[in-house]
Protein backbone atom coordinates (compact mmCIF):
# COMPACT_ATOMS: atom_id res chain seq x y z
CA UNK A 1 0.00 0.00 0.00
CA UNK A 2 1.61 3.45 -0.70
CA UNK A 3 2.02 5.93 1.43
CA UNK A 4 -0.28 9.11 1.70
CA UNK A 5 1.75 11.84 2.79
CA UNK A 6 -1.52 14.09 2.03
CA UNK A 7 -2.09 17.16 4.63
CA UNK A 8 -5.15 19.74 5.10
CA UNK A 9 -4.31 23.21 5.95
CA UNK A 10 -8.00 24.46 6.31
CA UNK A 11 -9.58 24.33 2.87
CA UNK A 12 -6.44 23.61 1.05
CA UNK A 13 -5.24 20.60 0.44
CA UNK A 14 -0.92 20.01 0.51
CA UNK A 15 0.17 17.23 -1.52
CA UNK A 16 3.19 16.56 1.22
CA UNK A 17 3.71 17.95 4.75
CA UNK A 18 7.07 19.57 3.69
CA UNK A 19 6.80 23.37 3.14
CA UNK A 20 9.45 25.97 2.05
CA UNK A 21 10.18 28.63 5.06
CA UNK A 22 10.15 32.11 4.44
CA UNK A 23 13.33 33.53 3.80
CA UNK A 24 15.41 31.01 2.43
CA UNK A 25 12.99 29.81 -0.90
CA UNK A 26 12.89 33.52 -2.52
CA UNK A 27 9.59 34.81 -3.49
CA UNK A 28 9.05 30.87 -5.34
CA UNK A 29 10.70 30.74 -8.47
CA UNK A 30 14.44 31.37 -8.11
CA UNK A 31 15.13 27.86 -6.96
CA UNK A 32 12.77 26.19 -9.13
CA UNK A 33 15.48 24.55 -11.46
CA UNK A 34 16.68 22.12 -8.32
CA UNK A 35 13.35 22.09 -6.63
CA UNK A 36 10.15 22.90 -8.81
CA UNK A 37 7.63 24.53 -5.87
CA UNK A 38 4.62 22.46 -7.14
CA UNK A 39 6.46 19.40 -5.64
CA UNK A 40 6.20 20.49 -2.24
CA UNK A 41 2.89 20.78 0.08
CA UNK A 42 3.76 24.61 -0.07
CA UNK A 43 5.83 27.40 -0.38
CA UNK A 44 6.38 30.69 2.28
CA UNK A 45 7.61 33.37 0.49
CA UNK A 46 9.98 36.00 1.65
CA UNK A 47 7.97 38.51 4.44
CA UNK A 48 6.32 41.41 2.95
CA UNK A 49 5.39 44.41 3.97
CA UNK A 50 2.80 46.98 3.15
CA UNK A 51 6.03 49.10 1.74
CA UNK A 52 9.56 47.79 0.70
CA UNK A 53 12.31 47.23 3.46
CA UNK A 54 15.21 47.85 3.37
CA UNK A 55 16.59 45.40 6.17
CA UNK A 56 19.90 45.58 7.98
CA UNK A 57 22.87 46.60 7.23
CA UNK A 58 25.81 43.63 6.45
CA UNK A 59 26.92 41.34 7.22
CA UNK A 60 23.69 39.55 7.70
CA UNK A 61 24.70 36.10 8.05
CA UNK A 62 26.93 33.88 9.91
CA UNK A 63 27.74 30.26 10.40
CA UNK A 64 27.63 29.35 14.09
CA UNK A 65 27.21 26.48 16.31
CA UNK A 66 26.24 23.91 13.61
CA UNK A 67 23.51 26.78 12.56
CA UNK A 68 23.42 29.93 11.03
CA UNK A 69 22.24 33.29 12.50
CA UNK A 70 20.97 35.42 10.10
CA UNK A 71 20.08 39.44 10.94
CA UNK A 72 19.22 39.92 6.78
CA UNK A 73 15.98 42.67 8.95
CA UNK A 74 13.35 41.41 6.48
CA UNK A 75 14.52 43.07 3.08
CA UNK A 76 11.90 42.78 0.62
CA UNK A 77 9.89 44.34 -2.16
CA UNK A 78 6.97 45.55 -0.40
CA UNK A 79 3.52 44.12 -1.25
CA UNK A 80 2.40 46.26 -4.35
CA UNK A 81 5.96 44.69 -6.37
CA UNK A 82 5.20 41.45 -5.46
CA UNK A 83 1.66 41.17 -6.22
CA UNK A 84 2.78 42.86 -9.75
CA UNK A 85 5.95 40.87 -10.67
CA UNK A 86 5.98 37.77 -8.21
CA UNK A 87 2.64 36.00 -7.97
CA UNK A 88 1.29 35.43 -11.91
CA UNK A 89 4.37 33.96 -13.05
CA UNK A 90 4.61 31.65 -10.11
CA UNK A 91 1.18 30.22 -9.61
CA UNK A 92 1.50 30.02 -13.69
CA UNK A 93 3.80 26.97 -13.44
CA UNK A 94 0.38 25.27 -11.86
CA UNK A 95 -0.42 23.62 -8.75
CA UNK A 96 2.10 25.74 -6.51
CA UNK A 97 0.64 26.63 -3.48
CA UNK A 98 1.82 30.06 -2.33
CA UNK A 99 2.15 31.41 1.26
CA UNK A 100 2.29 34.69 2.01
CA UNK A 101 4.49 35.52 5.12
CA UNK A 102 2.87 39.40 6.62
CA UNK A 103 5.50 41.17 8.15
CA UNK A 104 4.74 45.33 9.99
CA UNK A 105 5.74 47.87 12.44
CA UNK A 106 2.46 48.35 13.33
CA UNK A 107 -1.16 46.47 13.10
CA UNK A 108 -2.21 49.03 10.59
CA UNK A 109 0.44 47.96 8.22
CA UNK A 110 0.20 43.99 8.39
CA UNK A 111 -3.47 44.65 8.33
CA UNK A 112 -2.52 46.92 5.12
CA UNK A 113 -0.92 43.70 3.67
CA UNK A 114 -3.45 41.33 4.23
CA UNK A 115 -6.21 43.41 2.82
CA UNK A 116 -4.54 43.60 -0.76
CA UNK A 117 -3.73 39.91 -0.47
CA UNK A 118 -6.90 38.53 0.33
CA UNK A 119 -7.56 39.74 -3.70
CA UNK A 120 -5.26 37.62 -5.06
CA UNK A 121 -3.81 34.25 -6.00
CA UNK A 122 -2.11 34.01 -2.26
CA UNK A 123 -3.42 30.50 -1.07
CA UNK A 124 -2.76 31.45 2.60
CA UNK A 125 -0.99 34.11 4.85
CA UNK A 126 1.11 33.62 7.81
CA UNK A 127 1.77 36.08 10.15
CA UNK A 128 5.32 36.54 11.22
CA UNK A 129 5.29 38.09 14.69
CA UNK A 130 8.14 38.06 15.38
CA UNK A 131 8.73 41.83 13.63
CA UNK A 132 9.38 44.70 16.50
CA UNK A 133 6.42 46.71 17.12
CA UNK A 134 7.63 50.54 16.68
CA UNK A 135 4.71 51.91 18.18
CA UNK A 136 5.30 49.54 21.54
CA UNK A 137 9.00 50.25 21.69
CA UNK A 138 9.97 47.80 18.95
CA UNK A 139 9.39 44.95 21.38
CA UNK A 140 8.09 41.65 19.21
CA UNK A 141 4.33 41.56 18.54
CA UNK A 142 4.07 38.29 19.39
CA UNK A 143 5.25 38.67 22.88
CA UNK A 144 1.97 40.08 23.89
CA UNK A 145 -0.41 37.61 23.57
CA UNK A 146 -3.84 39.94 23.12
CA UNK A 147 -2.17 41.87 20.33
CA UNK A 148 -1.26 38.88 18.62
CA UNK A 149 -5.21 37.36 18.98
CA UNK A 150 -6.29 40.75 18.07
CA UNK A 151 -4.06 41.30 14.95
CA UNK A 152 -5.12 37.47 14.04
CA UNK A 153 -9.23 38.13 14.42
CA UNK A 154 -8.54 41.12 11.89
CA UNK A 155 -6.53 39.25 9.52
CA UNK A 156 -9.34 36.33 9.58
CA UNK A 157 -12.11 39.03 9.10
CA UNK A 158 -10.07 40.91 5.84
CA UNK A 159 -8.63 37.70 4.56
CA UNK A 160 -11.52 36.29 2.81
CA UNK A 161 -11.55 32.45 3.46
CA UNK A 162 -7.41 32.21 3.14
CA UNK A 163 -6.09 29.84 5.57
CA UNK A 164 -4.68 32.14 8.77
CA UNK A 165 -1.18 30.49 9.71
CA UNK A 166 0.39 32.72 12.86
CA UNK A 167 4.06 32.56 13.04
CA UNK A 168 4.75 31.82 16.86
CA UNK A 169 7.70 34.04 18.08
CA UNK A 170 10.29 31.31 20.04
CA UNK A 171 11.11 33.41 23.19
CA UNK A 172 7.73 33.88 25.59
CA UNK A 173 7.39 32.45 29.06
CA UNK A 174 4.32 30.07 27.41
CA UNK A 175 3.79 29.62 24.26
CA UNK A 176 0.88 27.25 24.65
CA UNK A 177 -1.12 30.60 25.74
CA UNK A 178 -0.14 32.39 22.72
CA UNK A 179 -0.96 29.37 20.95
CA UNK A 180 -4.49 29.13 22.63
CA UNK A 181 -5.33 33.15 22.09
CA UNK A 182 -4.72 32.81 18.45
CA UNK A 183 -6.58 30.07 18.04
CA UNK A 184 -9.63 31.61 19.73
CA UNK A 185 -9.10 34.48 17.80
CA UNK A 186 -9.87 32.32 14.02
CA UNK A 187 -6.21 30.82 13.41
CA UNK A 188 -6.43 28.28 10.85
CA UNK A 189 -3.21 26.90 12.62
CA UNK A 190 0.09 27.98 14.04
CA UNK A 191 3.57 27.44 12.76
CA UNK A 192 6.65 27.23 15.18
CA UNK A 193 9.53 28.36 15.64
CA UNK A 194 10.93 31.39 14.24
CA UNK A 195 14.61 31.93 14.66
CA UNK A 196 16.19 32.38 17.75
CA UNK A 197 17.52 35.77 19.18
CA UNK A 198 21.50 35.33 19.25
CA UNK A 199 24.90 36.99 19.02
CA UNK A 200 27.83 35.80 17.65
CA UNK A 201 31.84 37.40 18.95
CA UNK A 202 34.92 37.28 17.60
CA UNK A 203 37.33 36.97 19.96
CA UNK A 204 40.34 37.85 18.63
CA UNK A 205 38.81 41.14 16.87
CA UNK A 206 36.32 41.52 19.63
CA UNK A 207 33.97 41.83 17.17
CA UNK A 208 30.81 41.19 16.52
CA UNK A 209 30.09 39.30 13.43
CA UNK A 210 26.99 40.93 12.18
CA UNK A 211 25.86 44.41 10.71
CA UNK A 212 22.98 44.61 13.41
CA UNK A 213 24.93 42.95 15.95
CA UNK A 214 22.46 40.18 17.12
CA UNK A 215 20.47 37.81 14.60
CA UNK A 216 18.67 35.00 14.51
CA UNK A 217 19.77 31.15 15.14
CA UNK A 218 18.45 28.71 13.01
CA UNK A 219 19.18 25.10 12.17
CA UNK A 220 20.18 22.14 13.60
CA UNK A 221 20.95 23.74 16.85
CA UNK A 222 17.58 24.59 17.66
CA UNK A 223 15.82 21.59 16.94
CA UNK A 224 15.55 20.30 20.52
CA UNK A 225 14.16 23.20 21.66
CA UNK A 226 11.53 23.59 18.70
CA UNK A 227 10.45 19.94 19.17
CA UNK A 228 9.53 20.79 22.88
CA UNK A 229 7.69 23.85 21.97
CA UNK A 230 5.59 22.00 19.26
CA UNK A 231 5.03 19.25 21.26
CA UNK A 232 3.53 22.01 23.91
CA UNK A 233 1.62 23.46 21.13
CA UNK A 234 0.09 20.26 19.64
CA UNK A 235 -1.20 19.00 23.36
CA UNK A 236 -2.78 22.65 23.94
CA UNK A 237 -3.96 23.08 20.81
CA UNK A 238 -6.61 21.23 18.21
CA UNK A 239 -5.61 23.42 15.38
CA UNK A 240 -2.86 22.39 13.16
CA UNK A 241 0.58 22.77 14.51
CA UNK A 242 3.27 23.30 12.01
CA UNK A 243 6.70 22.57 13.61
CA UNK A 244 9.87 24.28 12.33
CA UNK A 245 13.62 24.34 13.48
CA UNK A 246 16.45 22.62 12.06
CA UNK A 247 15.07 19.76 10.11
CA UNK A 248 17.20 18.81 7.70
CA UNK A 249 16.39 14.75 7.18
CA UNK A 250 13.29 13.41 7.04
CA UNK A 251 13.76 11.64 9.96
CA UNK A 252 13.72 14.80 11.63
CA UNK A 253 10.65 15.85 9.68
CA UNK A 254 9.17 12.89 11.27
CA UNK A 255 10.25 13.30 14.85
CA UNK A 256 8.22 16.70 14.47
CA UNK A 257 4.95 15.04 13.16
CA UNK A 258 5.45 12.30 16.26
CA UNK A 259 5.75 15.55 18.59
CA UNK A 260 2.28 16.42 17.11
CA UNK A 261 2.99 18.42 13.78
CA UNK A 262 0.76 17.85 11.25
CA UNK A 263 3.24 19.79 8.23
CA UNK A 264 6.86 20.68 8.74
CA UNK A 265 8.61 23.82 7.61
CA UNK A 266 12.33 23.80 6.17
CA UNK A 267 14.67 26.84 6.41
CA UNK A 268 18.62 26.72 6.89
CA UNK A 269 18.36 22.87 5.28
CA UNK A 270 17.41 24.47 1.61
CA UNK A 271 20.64 26.97 2.42
CA UNK A 272 22.33 24.07 2.77
CA UNK A 273 21.32 22.21 -0.53
CA UNK A 274 18.38 23.85 -2.44
CA UNK A 275 16.82 19.94 -3.49
CA UNK A 276 16.65 19.40 0.31
CA UNK A 277 12.99 19.21 0.56
CA UNK A 278 12.63 16.81 -2.16
CA UNK A 279 14.48 14.56 -0.83
CA UNK A 280 12.78 15.18 2.57
CA UNK A 281 9.92 14.11 0.62
CA UNK A 282 11.27 11.00 -0.84
CA UNK A 283 12.38 9.62 2.11
CA UNK A 284 9.65 10.14 4.26
CA UNK A 285 8.02 8.38 1.92
CA UNK A 286 10.42 5.38 2.26
CA UNK A 287 9.91 5.81 6.15
CA UNK A 288 5.94 5.97 5.92
CA UNK A 289 6.12 2.60 3.96
CA UNK A 290 8.60 0.54 5.79
CA UNK A 291 7.09 1.59 9.45
CA UNK A 292 3.91 0.92 7.49
CA UNK A 293 2.43 4.36 8.41
CA UNK A 294 -0.62 5.06 6.03
CA UNK A 295 -0.85 8.69 6.75
CA UNK A 296 0.12 11.71 8.58
CA UNK A 297 -2.63 11.49 10.61
CA UNK A 298 -1.37 8.14 11.76
CA UNK A 299 2.64 9.21 12.95
CA UNK A 300 1.05 12.48 14.67
CA UNK A 301 1.17 13.10 18.36
CA UNK A 302 2.56 8.96 18.68
CA UNK A 303 5.20 10.27 21.00
CA UNK A 304 6.44 7.69 23.81
CA UNK A 305 7.82 7.70 26.90
CA UNK A 306 11.68 6.05 26.50
CA UNK A 307 10.33 3.06 28.60
CA UNK A 308 7.06 2.27 26.70
CA UNK B 1 22.40 34.65 -16.56
CA UNK B 2 24.17 30.96 -16.61
CA UNK B 3 22.39 28.01 -15.92
CA UNK B 4 23.37 26.65 -12.77
CA UNK B 5 23.90 22.55 -11.95
CA UNK B 6 24.57 20.97 -8.71
CA UNK B 7 26.92 18.10 -9.20
CA UNK B 8 30.06 15.99 -8.54
CA UNK B 9 33.33 16.31 -10.64
CA UNK B 10 36.35 14.93 -10.06
CA UNK B 11 39.18 16.26 -9.02
CA UNK B 12 42.42 16.17 -11.04
CA UNK B 13 45.27 17.78 -8.80
CA UNK B 14 45.93 19.99 -6.22
CA UNK B 15 48.94 22.13 -5.70
CA UNK B 16 50.36 24.27 -3.44
CA UNK B 17 51.10 27.85 -4.95
CA UNK B 18 52.67 29.35 -1.25
CA UNK B 19 51.01 31.62 1.29
CA UNK B 20 48.66 29.36 2.08
CA UNK B 21 47.28 29.15 -1.21
CA UNK B 22 46.51 26.29 -3.61
CA UNK B 23 45.13 25.93 -7.30
CA UNK B 24 42.47 22.72 -7.38
CA UNK B 25 42.06 21.59 -10.78
CA UNK B 26 39.19 19.36 -11.46
CA UNK B 27 36.71 18.22 -14.55
CA UNK B 28 34.89 20.82 -15.72
CA UNK B 29 30.93 20.45 -14.60
CA UNK B 30 28.76 21.43 -17.80
CA UNK B 31 28.03 24.95 -18.13
CA UNK B 32 29.56 28.22 -19.20
CA UNK B 33 32.33 29.13 -16.92
CA UNK B 34 33.96 31.45 -19.08
CA UNK B 35 33.02 34.89 -18.04
CA UNK B 36 35.55 36.17 -15.66
CA UNK B 37 33.99 36.52 -12.37
CA UNK B 38 31.33 33.30 -12.25
CA UNK B 39 31.87 31.55 -9.37
CA UNK B 40 30.73 28.38 -7.86
CA UNK B 41 30.10 26.60 -4.61
CA UNK B 42 32.26 23.91 -3.58
CA UNK B 43 31.72 21.33 -0.54
CA UNK B 44 34.31 18.57 -0.04
CA UNK B 45 32.79 17.42 3.50
CA UNK B 46 29.86 15.50 4.72
CA UNK B 47 26.63 16.20 2.89
CA UNK B 48 22.98 15.67 3.94
CA UNK B 49 22.59 16.64 7.04
CA UNK B 50 24.76 19.15 6.70
CA UNK B 51 26.13 20.00 10.04
CA UNK B 52 29.55 21.75 10.22
CA UNK B 53 30.36 23.24 8.37
CA UNK B 54 26.63 23.65 6.93
CA UNK B 55 27.18 25.88 3.99
CA UNK B 56 29.00 25.46 0.76
CA UNK B 57 31.98 27.72 0.25
CA UNK B 58 31.57 30.72 -3.04
CA UNK B 59 35.05 30.34 -5.02
CA UNK B 60 35.66 32.32 -8.07
CA UNK B 61 37.17 30.52 -11.20
CA UNK B 62 40.45 31.25 -11.97
CA UNK B 63 40.73 29.93 -15.00
CA UNK B 64 38.32 27.58 -17.66
CA UNK B 65 40.89 25.47 -19.89
CA UNK B 66 39.80 22.89 -23.14
CA UNK B 67 42.52 20.87 -24.28
CA UNK B 68 40.25 18.56 -26.58
CA UNK B 69 37.55 17.03 -24.85
CA UNK B 70 38.82 17.55 -21.43
CA UNK B 71 37.37 20.46 -20.17
CA UNK B 72 38.91 21.44 -16.69
CA UNK B 73 38.34 23.74 -14.54
CA UNK B 74 40.84 25.70 -11.77
CA UNK B 75 39.74 27.46 -8.32
CA UNK B 76 43.17 29.40 -6.57
CA UNK B 77 42.00 29.24 -3.11
CA UNK B 78 43.36 30.17 0.36
CA UNK B 79 42.94 28.28 3.59
CA UNK B 80 41.34 30.25 6.33
CA UNK B 81 39.00 28.33 7.78
CA UNK B 82 37.05 25.29 8.00
CA UNK B 83 35.93 24.86 4.59
CA UNK B 84 38.96 26.32 3.22
CA UNK B 85 41.13 23.31 4.93
CA UNK B 86 38.66 20.41 3.83
CA UNK B 87 39.02 22.01 0.28
CA UNK B 88 42.63 21.93 1.09
CA UNK B 89 42.87 18.32 1.84
CA UNK B 90 41.55 17.01 -1.74
CA UNK B 91 43.14 14.35 -3.47
CA UNK B 92 43.31 13.30 -7.09
CA UNK B 93 40.13 11.72 -8.02
CA UNK B 94 38.41 12.43 -4.87
CA UNK B 95 34.70 13.67 -5.84
CA UNK B 96 33.53 17.43 -4.86
CA UNK B 97 30.20 18.92 -5.14
CA UNK B 98 29.84 21.83 -7.17
CA UNK B 99 27.24 24.21 -7.96
CA UNK B 100 27.30 26.30 -10.81
CA UNK B 101 28.20 28.24 -12.88
CA UNK B 102 26.59 31.35 -10.43
CA UNK B 103 26.61 34.74 -10.78
CA UNK B 104 27.18 37.76 -13.41
CA UNK B 105 30.68 38.20 -15.08
CA UNK B 106 32.45 40.84 -16.29
CA UNK B 107 31.85 40.52 -20.25
CA UNK B 108 27.88 40.04 -19.26
CA UNK B 109 28.19 43.90 -17.15
CA UNK B 110 30.88 45.27 -20.06
CA UNK B 111 30.99 43.42 -23.28
CA UNK B 112 33.60 45.92 -24.51
CA UNK B 113 36.01 45.83 -22.02
CA UNK B 114 38.41 43.56 -23.63
CA UNK B 115 39.55 46.37 -26.46
CA UNK B 116 41.00 48.61 -24.23
CA UNK B 117 44.09 48.68 -21.47
CA UNK B 118 42.90 47.79 -18.22
CA UNK B 119 44.53 47.34 -14.70
CA UNK B 120 43.86 44.74 -13.02
CA UNK B 121 43.82 45.23 -9.23
CA UNK B 122 44.12 42.43 -6.92
CA UNK B 123 44.00 42.37 -3.17
CA UNK B 124 44.94 38.77 -1.59
CA UNK B 125 42.96 36.22 -3.08
CA UNK B 126 41.40 38.53 -4.94
CA UNK B 127 43.98 37.19 -7.48
CA UNK B 128 41.97 34.04 -8.48
CA UNK B 129 39.69 35.59 -11.22
CA UNK B 130 42.45 37.44 -12.85
CA UNK B 131 43.55 34.92 -14.40
CA UNK B 132 40.32 34.14 -16.05
CA UNK B 133 40.88 38.37 -17.82
CA UNK B 134 44.21 37.51 -18.38
CA UNK B 135 43.34 34.37 -20.37
CA UNK B 136 41.36 36.80 -22.69
CA UNK B 137 44.18 38.64 -23.75
CA UNK B 138 42.82 42.30 -23.26
CA UNK B 139 46.06 44.66 -24.94
CA UNK B 140 48.41 45.60 -22.53
CA UNK B 141 46.76 44.88 -19.00
CA UNK B 142 49.06 45.48 -15.56
CA UNK B 143 48.52 43.50 -12.84
CA UNK B 144 48.89 45.08 -8.85
CA UNK B 145 49.11 42.70 -6.75
CA UNK B 146 48.39 43.64 -2.72
CA UNK B 147 49.12 41.15 0.44
CA UNK B 148 48.98 41.95 3.98
CA UNK B 149 52.39 40.39 4.36
CA UNK B 150 54.86 38.84 2.41
CA UNK B 151 54.14 35.09 4.16
CA UNK B 152 50.62 35.88 2.06
CA UNK B 153 52.10 36.02 -1.35
CA UNK B 154 51.72 33.86 -3.98
CA UNK B 155 54.73 31.93 -5.45
CA UNK B 156 56.30 34.55 -7.54
CA UNK B 157 56.92 32.62 -10.75
CA UNK B 158 53.47 31.00 -10.32
CA UNK B 159 51.75 34.70 -10.69
CA UNK B 160 54.35 35.31 -13.37
CA UNK B 161 53.26 32.36 -14.78
CA UNK B 162 49.83 33.81 -15.87
CA UNK B 163 50.36 37.66 -15.16
CA UNK B 164 53.35 38.73 -17.77
CA UNK B 165 53.50 42.39 -16.49
CA UNK B 166 52.61 42.92 -12.61
CA UNK B 167 53.38 45.25 -9.67
CA UNK B 168 52.93 43.45 -5.71
CA UNK B 169 53.08 45.34 -2.84
CA UNK B 170 52.99 44.25 0.44
CA UNK B 171 51.83 46.44 3.50
CA UNK B 172 54.54 44.85 5.64
CA UNK B 173 57.48 44.99 3.60
CA UNK B 174 58.08 41.56 3.32
CA UNK B 175 58.55 39.19 0.14
CA UNK B 176 58.29 40.36 -3.12
CA UNK B 177 57.71 43.54 -4.59
CA UNK B 178 57.51 47.33 -2.62
CA UNK B 179 56.27 48.29 0.95
CA UNK B 180 52.99 49.46 1.21
CA UNK B 181 49.36 49.89 0.07
CA UNK B 182 48.88 48.48 -3.79
CA UNK B 183 45.98 51.60 -3.89
CA UNK B 184 49.23 53.53 -3.77
CA UNK B 185 50.35 51.87 -6.26
CA UNK B 186 47.59 51.95 -8.74
CA UNK B 187 47.21 55.69 -7.70
CA UNK B 188 50.74 56.50 -9.45
CA UNK B 189 49.98 54.16 -12.58
CA UNK B 190 46.75 56.43 -13.24
CA UNK B 191 48.57 59.89 -12.57
CA UNK B 192 50.61 58.12 -15.68
CA UNK B 193 48.16 57.05 -17.89
CA UNK B 194 44.68 56.78 -17.40
CA UNK B 195 42.86 52.81 -17.77
CA UNK B 196 40.24 51.19 -16.73
CA UNK B 197 40.08 49.01 -13.49
CA UNK B 198 39.26 46.01 -12.75
CA UNK B 199 39.33 44.92 -9.16
CA UNK B 200 38.76 42.09 -6.52
CA UNK B 201 39.54 41.92 -2.77
CA UNK B 202 38.73 43.07 0.82
CA UNK B 203 36.17 45.49 0.67
CA UNK B 204 38.61 48.18 1.81
CA UNK B 205 40.49 48.18 -0.98
CA UNK B 206 37.41 48.37 -3.32
CA UNK B 207 36.40 51.27 -1.61
CA UNK B 208 39.32 52.99 -1.47
CA UNK B 209 39.77 52.67 -5.47
CA UNK B 210 36.38 54.64 -6.11
CA UNK B 211 37.37 57.94 -5.23
CA UNK B 212 40.65 57.21 -7.19
CA UNK B 213 38.13 56.28 -10.27
CA UNK B 214 36.86 58.91 -10.19
CA UNK B 215 39.31 61.78 -9.48
CA UNK B 216 40.76 60.14 -12.95
CA UNK B 217 37.54 59.88 -14.52
CA UNK B 218 37.89 56.13 -15.63
CA UNK B 219 35.98 53.45 -15.49
CA UNK B 220 35.66 50.85 -12.75
CA UNK B 221 34.30 47.17 -12.46
CA UNK B 222 34.70 45.25 -9.06
CA UNK B 223 33.91 41.75 -7.86
CA UNK B 224 32.65 42.14 -4.16
CA UNK B 225 32.44 40.27 -1.51
CA UNK B 226 30.16 39.26 1.41
CA UNK B 227 28.79 36.11 2.89
CA UNK B 228 26.76 34.09 0.89
CA UNK B 229 23.70 32.12 2.24
CA UNK B 230 22.74 30.76 -0.92
CA UNK B 231 24.24 32.11 -4.05
CA UNK B 232 21.68 31.47 -5.65
CA UNK B 233 19.64 34.92 -4.73
CA UNK B 234 17.09 33.74 -2.49
CA UNK B 235 18.37 34.82 0.87
CA UNK B 236 19.50 38.19 1.05
CA UNK B 237 22.51 37.96 2.88
CA UNK B 238 24.70 39.45 0.46
CA UNK B 239 22.60 42.05 -0.38
CA UNK B 240 24.62 45.78 -0.83
CA UNK B 241 23.65 49.41 -1.19
CA UNK B 242 23.79 51.22 -3.90
CA UNK B 243 23.78 55.11 -4.41
CA UNK B 244 20.91 55.53 -5.95
CA UNK B 245 19.60 53.68 -2.44
CA UNK B 246 18.07 50.96 -3.55
CA UNK B 247 20.11 47.07 -2.89
CA UNK B 248 21.76 44.62 -5.02
CA UNK B 249 22.01 40.87 -4.54
CA UNK B 250 25.74 40.04 -5.29
CA UNK B 251 25.48 36.63 -5.98
CA UNK B 252 23.16 37.54 -8.51
CA UNK B 253 23.02 40.52 -9.77
CA UNK B 254 26.82 40.57 -8.79
CA UNK B 255 29.69 39.75 -7.78
CA UNK B 256 30.76 41.37 -10.82
CA UNK B 257 29.47 45.27 -10.56
CA UNK B 258 30.16 48.73 -11.36
CA UNK B 259 32.44 49.81 -8.68
CA UNK B 260 30.93 53.64 -8.98
CA UNK B 261 27.47 52.44 -8.48
CA UNK B 262 28.30 50.92 -4.91
CA UNK B 263 27.61 53.34 -1.59
CA UNK B 264 30.41 52.42 0.05
CA UNK B 265 30.05 54.15 3.31
CA UNK B 266 27.09 51.61 4.07
CA UNK B 267 26.72 48.29 4.50
C1 LIG C 1 31.88 35.56 -5.00
C2 LIG C 1 32.99 35.06 -4.10
C3 LIG C 1 34.12 34.52 -4.68
C4 LIG C 1 35.17 34.04 -3.87
N1 LIG C 1 36.26 33.53 -4.49
C5 LIG C 1 37.28 33.01 -3.75
C6 LIG C 1 38.42 32.41 -4.38
O1 LIG C 1 38.52 32.34 -5.61
N2 LIG C 1 39.37 31.90 -3.57
C7 LIG C 1 39.29 31.94 -2.20
O2 LIG C 1 40.19 31.45 -1.52
N3 LIG C 1 38.23 32.52 -1.59
C8 LIG C 1 37.21 33.05 -2.32
N4 LIG C 1 36.12 33.62 -1.68
C9 LIG C 1 36.08 33.66 -0.21
C10 LIG C 1 35.69 32.32 0.33
O3 LIG C 1 34.34 32.05 0.00
C11 LIG C 1 35.84 32.27 1.85
O4 LIG C 1 37.19 32.47 2.16
C12 LIG C 1 35.41 30.93 2.40
O5 LIG C 1 34.02 30.83 2.33
C13 LIG C 1 35.90 30.76 3.82
O6 LIG C 1 35.34 29.59 4.39
P1 LIG C 1 36.09 28.84 5.57
O7 LIG C 1 35.16 27.86 6.14
O8 LIG C 1 37.41 28.33 5.12
O9 LIG C 1 36.43 29.99 6.61
P2 LIG C 1 35.46 30.70 7.67
O10 LIG C 1 36.21 30.70 8.95
O11 LIG C 1 34.10 30.15 7.63
O12 LIG C 1 35.37 32.14 7.09
C14 LIG C 1 36.48 32.95 6.90
C15 LIG C 1 36.02 34.19 6.20
O13 LIG C 1 35.33 33.86 4.98
C16 LIG C 1 34.02 34.39 4.97
N5 LIG C 1 33.03 33.36 4.56
C17 LIG C 1 32.76 32.20 5.20
N6 LIG C 1 31.77 31.53 4.60
C18 LIG C 1 31.37 32.28 3.56
C19 LIG C 1 30.34 32.14 2.60
N7 LIG C 1 29.48 31.11 2.58
N8 LIG C 1 30.22 33.13 1.69
C20 LIG C 1 31.08 34.19 1.68
N9 LIG C 1 32.04 34.37 2.59
C21 LIG C 1 32.19 33.45 3.51
C22 LIG C 1 33.72 34.76 6.40
O14 LIG C 1 32.91 35.92 6.48
C23 LIG C 1 35.05 35.02 7.01
O15 LIG C 1 35.43 36.36 6.88
C24 LIG C 1 35.07 34.11 -2.46
C25 LIG C 1 33.93 34.67 -1.87
C26 LIG C 1 32.90 35.14 -2.66
C27 LIG C 1 31.68 35.74 -2.01
C1 LIG D 1 18.18 33.90 5.89
C2 LIG D 1 16.88 33.71 6.62
C3 LIG D 1 15.81 34.57 6.36
C4 LIG D 1 14.59 34.41 7.02
N1 LIG D 1 13.54 35.25 6.74
C5 LIG D 1 12.33 35.05 7.33
C6 LIG D 1 11.18 35.85 6.99
O1 LIG D 1 11.23 36.73 6.12
N2 LIG D 1 10.01 35.63 7.66
C7 LIG D 1 9.90 34.64 8.61
O2 LIG D 1 8.81 34.46 9.17
N3 LIG D 1 10.95 33.85 8.92
C8 LIG D 1 12.15 34.04 8.32
N4 LIG D 1 13.22 33.21 8.64
C9 LIG D 1 13.03 32.15 9.64
C10 LIG D 1 12.74 30.80 8.97
O3 LIG D 1 11.55 30.87 8.22
C11 LIG D 1 12.62 29.69 10.03
O4 LIG D 1 11.53 29.97 10.90
C12 LIG D 1 13.87 29.55 10.88
O5 LIG D 1 15.03 29.71 10.08
C13 LIG D 1 13.93 28.20 11.61
O6 LIG D 1 13.91 27.12 10.71
P1 LIG D 1 15.26 26.35 10.20
O7 LIG D 1 15.98 25.93 11.43
O8 LIG D 1 14.75 25.23 9.36
O9 LIG D 1 16.03 27.35 9.43
C14 LIG D 1 14.45 33.37 7.98
C15 LIG D 1 15.53 32.49 8.22
C16 LIG D 1 16.74 32.64 7.56
C17 LIG D 1 17.87 31.69 7.83
S1 LIG E 1 23.68 34.71 -1.04
FE1 LIG E 1 21.57 34.34 -0.79
S2 LIG E 1 20.72 35.95 -1.99
FE2 LIG E 1 22.83 36.14 -2.38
Amino acid sequence: MSADLKVKLGPLTLKNPVIAASGVFGYGLELAAFCPPENLGAVILKGVGAEPWPGNSGPRLVEAAGGLVNAVGLENMGVESLIKKVLAPLKKRGGVIVGANLIGHSLEEYLAVAKKLAETEVDFFELNVSCPNLSQGGAAFGSDPELTARLTEKTVRLARGKPVVVKLPPLVTDITEVAKKVQEAGATAVSLINSLPALVIDAKTRRAALGNITGGLSGPPIKPLALRQVWLCARAVSIPVIGIGGIMTAADAAEFIIAGASAVQLGTAILADPRTPLAVIEELETYFKEENIHSVGDLKGTIKGPWE
Amino acid sequence: MADPKITHTEVLSLTQRGGHIFQLIVKAPPGDWTDPGVFAKLRAWAEAPYVYPLLDRPISVHRFSKNGPERTLEFLIREIGPGTSFLAKLKPTDKLKITGPLGRGLLSLAPDILSQPLYLVAGGIGLAPMACVLELKPPKPLLFYGERSGCFQIDRDYLASFAPDFMASTEDGRGYGQKGLVTGLVRKALEVEKRTILACGPRGMLAALAPLARKFGVRLYVSGEAFFGCGLGVCLSCSLPLSDKTRFRLCQEGPVIDGLKVDWDKR
